[in-house]
């Protein structure tokens, strides 16, 4: 039964989307103005993503904030889907219990999160740097790919495994053949948000990062404090752009398998 | 079989990743932790050539960001670039290194002017990089009268079009000055007068602001407004209408500093750096390239006629003798914040 729409809801949700996407819009569209100054509208060019393709810092920036994002994502991915295989197995209460510990990281303010990890990596005296944004970005991302295997864990259901082991298949067998097929576009899913994540995150890597492992949102955090340059809106309308993409491909990836109820399991 | 394939290019990429990062790291480093975009790109390429060094070079979006990042340690860098006030601040909390001068030879050729300042006495601890006077910056088409006094401020014709510096010390202070107080004072009858006083302006203020105020007035939303020395010569440039001038009750004076934090691991590699960037060609080099005053007397010749000739650039000793540093105000930067808070909540 669908009860027809109240008109006021049509006009909430067109104010709400002007909210949301005309600042996003302006950025786009003012990388491609000619003149150096916001506000006025000059002509189309290329020009900043030209030139942005030639700064060192900001390609220095890129590469740290890649490497950064592949390796936590790779961690990440695993260390989640292993830990949502195994508080599959628990009893009801530890299910609770570590499901919601391992939840926190989502909750937790990013600012507390940044500002822990920096007094736990001083206390073991560790050089801030790339590792120790790694460290930090695992740590957040593995909840969320932890989220996403184990909401398709939960649609999956025992049938199938029971089934494999019934017709003699033995535990390695019954997870490499049954199960990892099973979740492996909630593996994808997980990882290609680790990923956007890594790549997004300022708050943490902010109070984890040293000297040579400024990433891309930490150039940009610094370079506003000079005026807002077309570049950035260039490099921050590319952000954008990996990022809707990678969400939606993880969105893709988590509906595919046949039969399989669609199911949307982004936590924002 | 695919996946597999797949995971297997996964790691190749990673492990070719993991190598490019680690390349290099056999040079010996600077670890610049600085504001972004404030040296000269050839400048730097030029010192790693010399030196055969790597420079990495971060960026901080202000003073109190660069002080957490280094008051937490284990940061490892080299060469920051700290505001005057926080120099005073790091060398109370003892966060600097005191610097060798044997190994700088060159900054004598830093202008008396700068040397010795108030927030670091015997530059024992820092010195001064690039410097600015916060003065009025106004558009002579809209604005018809000779500015020379901060009160200029406060006339109504200007209302709605005045432009402050969303930046509590300097506009407490900029009051102060116009009532011929010092910009650091710690005498709280004092600061309240000119709260007050700055209240009564509120109605004329379009916007504080201190990121975007070279665009405000550079496209003439703005007519009148607090402006800082060089920021004022880059919407000159853009503007020609715009014409700047250090009030006749003087101005706040500011520095961005060289100073060496502790527990930097290439201290004398720093000093070399600070040695090389006073040498005059270069110094010459960079300041023509980021468009700042160039504290350095020696490097005059160097420079084009036009920057030479650049009034807002190049301040006369007249209108510096009439500056002054904001001081270490203490305790009493409490009182600062909370009437700069109630200021700017009073707006709405």
């Amino acid at each position: 039964m669908k009860s027809k729409n109240h008109p006021l809801l049509g006009i909430h949700s067109l104010i709400m989307m002007v909210f949301i996407y005309v600042p996003i819009a302006f950025i786009i569209a003012y990388s491609f103005n000619s003149s150096r100054l916001a506000a006025d509208w000059s002509g189309f060019t290329f020009d900043w993503y030209i030139s942005l393709f030639g700064n060192r810092h900001v390609m220095e920036a890129l590469s740290n904030s890649l490497i950064i994002a592949v390796v936590s994502t790779l961690v990440s991915t695993v260390l989640g889907t292993i830990s949502a295989l195994a508080i599959r197995k628990l009893g009801k209460k530890m299910k609770v219990g570590f499901g919601g510990l391992l939840y926190l990281p989502i909750i937790i303010p990013d600012i507390i999160m940044g500002l822990s990890l920096l007094v736990l990596f001083n206390q073991f005296q560790m050089p801030l740097g790339k590792i120790t944004i790694i460290i930090a970005h695992i740590t957040f991302s593995m909840s969320y790919v932890h989220v996403v295997i184990t909401t398709r864990l939960i649609g999956m259901g025992n049938q199938l495994e029971e089934a494999a082991s019934d017709l003699g298949a033995g535990a390695w067998q019954t997870f490499r053949y049954v199960t990892l097929p099973q979740i492996f576009p909630g593996i994808i899913a997980g990882a290609l948000i680790a990923f956007t994540l890594s790549l997004d995150d300022f708050m943490v890597s902010f109070f984890v990062s040293g000297p040579s492992s400024t990433t891309l949102p930490i150039y940009i955090y610094g370079q506003v404090k000079r005026g807002i340059s077309p570049e950035i809106n260039a490099l921050c309308t590319i952000l954008i752009l990996v990022s809707v993409t990678l969400i939606f491909l993880a969105q893709f990836m988590l509906n595919r398998g046949k039969g399989q109820k669609k199911q949307s399991v982004l936590p924002f | 079989m695919k996946k597999m394939r797949w995971a297997g290019l996964m790691l190749a990429v990673m492990m070719v990743l993991t190598l490019l990062s680690g390349c290099g790291s056999s040079k010996e480093t600077l670890n610049i932790y600085s504001w972004a975009d404030n040296f000269d790109e050839e400048v730097l390429k030029e010192f790693e050539k010399q030196f055969d060094v790597k420079i990495n070079y971060d960026v901080f979006a202000n003073n109190e960001d660069l002080l957490a990042k280094i008051k937490a340690g284990g940061n490892g860098y080299d060469l920051i670039q700290p505001s005057d006030y926080m120099v005073a601040t790091m060398i109370k909390q003892d966060l600097l290194e005191p610097l060798n001068k044997d190994n700088i030879p060159n900054w004598t050729n830093i202008s008396d002017t700068y040397k010795n300042p108030s927030f670091d006495p015997d530059n024992k601890y820092s010195l001064v990089y690039m410097s600015g006077v916060t003065g009025i910056a106004y558009n002579t088409k809209y604005v018809k009268e000779e500015i020379s006094s901060w009160a200029d401020l406060w006339n109504p014709e200007y209302k709605g079009k005045v432009i402050l510096l969303d930046d509590n010390r300097e506009m407490i202070g900029m009051a102060l000055k116009k009532a011929g107080l010092s910009n650091s004072t710690t005498d709280e009858a004092q600061i309240t007068a000119a709260v007050d006083d700055l209240k009564t302006l509120l109605p004329s203020v379009l916007a504080f602001d201190t990121d975007n105020i070279k665009q405000k007035m550079i496209q003439e939303e703005g007519w009148i407004a607090t402006v800082w020395s060089g920021d004022a010569s880059v919407i000159a440039q853009n503007n020609p209408d715009v014409a700047f001038v250090i009030p006749k009750e003087g101005g706040t004076i500011w520095s961005d500093n060289y100073a060496i934090p502790k527990g930097s691991k290439h201290k004398e590699l720093a000093e070399k750096f600070i040695n090389y960037m006073l040498d005059p060609e270069v110094s010459a080099k960079n300041y023509e390239s980021i468009g700042y005053s160039d504290p350095n007397t020696k490097a005059t010749p160097f420079h084009t006629e036009e920057y030479n000739n650049d009034k807002m650039i190049n301040l006369s000793e007249e209108e510096l003798s009439r500056t002054e540093w904001l001081g270490d105000v203490g305790e009493m930067l409490q009182v600062y914040d909370r009437f700069w808070t109630e200021l700017k909540s009073g707006r709405e």
